[in-house]
């Protein structure tokens, strides 16, 4: 399975992307799965820099092609207990007076992969979600 | 990579990536807008939720002057992020 890590940065995106991409390119992997790999990818790698500042220790990602989809795992050892999977309580219907910036990244990721799952144990967060071409319209 | 700038006829056009990394470019350019603007997606290929707020954020503080920020040509990809975010209730928006 591929496996890279990357330096706790959001400039280290771009490698990230191409990381993935490389991956799905090689394996043909249709282009309704690829976005919300890549935004899925990007909300939780930001969430565990920006959250975790203190933290030194690379972030791991693994891609793994199944079928005609992904599954991407994201380790971190280096994180505090954060369940990415709870409501982000992000109310969508308001108003804009009422609408506040923020808060969208997990929102988004738990309409846009088929499954999302959560680890927290000795101070290691385990992120694994997947994305199969055909499972929604995006 | 991300671009934005202003276009020929005065449009906002933005090209490539808006993500978590080129945020701060948008935020700079976008909080220099003080009337109703339109925006040209049609170069740009993707946008996370950090593009999301700086949009969020300039249509909050144009409202306050009674202006907007219009989207025109926006991809599939795009488009269902604003859809999930509730954005197609608050812009005007075009797709491709």
């Amino acid at each position: 399975m591929p496996e890279s890590s990357f330096t706790r940065d959001v400039e280290k995106l771009g490698e990230i992307y191409q990381f993935a991409e490389d991956v799905m390119s090689a394996n043909d992997i249709d282009d309704s799965v690829r976005f919300p790999i890549h935004l899925a990818l990007e909300e939780l790698f930001v969430n565990l820099v920006t959250y975790n500042p203190g933290a030194q220790q690379d972030i791991r990602i693994d891609v793994e092609i199944v079928s005609q989809g992904v599954t991407v795992t994201i380790t971190d050892h280096d994180a505090e207990d954060f369940d990415v999977t709870r409501d982000p309580g992000v109310d969508t219907s308001a108003s804009l007076r009422e609408r506040k910036p923020g808060g969208l990244g997990l929102h988004l990721i738990q309409h846009m992969v088929d499954s999302l799952e959560y680890d927290h144990r000795d101070g290691r967060s385990r992120i694994r979600f997947s994305k199969e071409a055909g499972s929604s319209d995006v | 990579m991300f671009e934005i700038n202003f276009g020929d006829t005065g449009e906002i056009v933005c090209r490539g990536r808006l993500d978590a990394a080129q945020s701060d470019k948008a935020d700079a350019f976008m909080g220099n807008l003080s009337a109703s603007c339109t925006a040209d997606f049609e170069h740009l290929e993707y946008i996370s939720s950090a593009g999301l707020a700086i949009l969020l954020k300039t249509q909050k503080r144009l409202s306050e002057s009674g202006a907007a920020l219009k989207i025109i040509n926006v991809n599939k990809h795009i488009y269902d992020i604003f859809r999930y975010s509730g954005f197609t209730a608050i812009f005007e928006i075009e797709t491709l």
